[in-house]
């Protein structure tokens, strides 16, 4: 009695363009969960390495030139190579050696440290880099 | 000199219409958003209402009296909360007046309550989206939240038009 008195409410409720809006709303939210959840191709180009050792001002480097970046750190050298649009630690003074084994930084935002060092590297594009303003552009 | 001041039928309506938007709206606002960003919107219940009802300038001019009148109560005329506010009832009705024209170009029947609810709670959304991400907060990872939001938008668009088709049906069987 009760779920019949519900089917003819839904009845009268819908209509088939309503289904079709429903179902598309459906499909888009669904879109947008795999577009800016699953995908990290989105995250925007990188195509400058920032190199900062301690309170320096960081560094830019162009990641369109292969090149060996050696820097002089806290307690020792640290060598970075920038290869086809990407960089990495590839020696660092340090002993645990995380920022050798943290591996490529390819996707803006991407950071490696070698704390014991004081040297830390990140990957930056040239859009989208403020993370907050006041005021508009 | 004594100046005749006229009101039509229609200037009642309007005038009736979004006095019961702004008191939703005003009292909607005293309950604290289980999530930030997310209301249920019942207010767009009374502009969906009046866009099924009586046509979009009508519910055009509810929704602007609405945004100005209930941004004053609540003390954020001109602020970033007003913008949002604006932005997303403006955008909400151009949409809403797009798919009704749309629509009518495609041989299918137009969409009820429900229909309308959801496309009006997502360009809702996605207006006040964009114009927070690009006045106040332009980061990319402001992106991440864009899914959420709209499956929300989605779930409360498909209430709120339940009640509208609602509130549709008792008055039509009302008047006849």
């Amino acid at each position: 009695m009760q779920l019949e008195k519900i089917l003819t409410l839904s009845k009268e409720l819908l209509k088939p363009a309503d289904i079709l809006i429903m179902i598309s709303a459906g499909l888009l939210s669904i879109w947008l969960y795999s577009f800016f959840w699953f995908d990290n191709n989105q995250q925007g180009k990188a195509d400058t390495l920032l190199v900062q050792f301690a309170e320096n001002l960081p560094q830019e480097y162009p990641l369109n030139q292969a090149r060996l970046i050696k820097i002089q750190g806290h307690i020792g050298p640290s060598l970075i190579e920038i290869k086809q649009g990407k960089a990495r630690f590839i020696h660092s003074a340090c002993r645990n050696k995380f920022c050798v084994f943290h591996g490529w930084l390819s996707v803006s935002g991407d950071t490696s440290a070698c704390l014991p060092n004081r040297i830390s590297i990140t990957l930056k594009g040239t859009r989208n880099q403020y993370d907050a303003i006041a005021g508009g552009q | 000199m004594k100046q005749q001041f006229t009101t039509t039928h229609q200037d009642h309506r309007v005038a009736l219409l979004a006095a019961l938007a702004i008191s939703i709206h005003i009292i909607e606002s005293a309950f604290p958003s289980p999530l930030p960003g997310i209301k249920p919107g019942l207010a767009n219940v009374i502009t969906l209402f009046t866009f099924i009802m009586y046509g979009w300038r009508t519910a055009l001019q509810v929704s602007l009296l609405r945004v100005v009148i209930s941004s004053l109560v609540l003390g954020t005329f001109l602020s970033p909360t007003f913008l949002l506010s604006l932005s997303g009832a403006l955008l909400s009705l151009s949409s809403l007046i797009l798919v009704q024209f749309l629509f009518r170009l495609l041989p299918i029947s137009p969409p009820g309550a429900i229909g309308y609810a959801v496309v009006a709670a997502i360009s809702h959304m996605s207006g006040q989206f964009f114009i927070a991400w690009y006045f106040f907060i332009p980061h990319p990872g402001l992106f991440k939240l864009l899914p959420i939001f709209i499956t929300f938008a989605v779930i409360l668009g498909i209430v709120s038009g339940i009640i509208t088709q609602l509130i549709i049906k008792t008055i039509k069987s009302e008047t006849t």
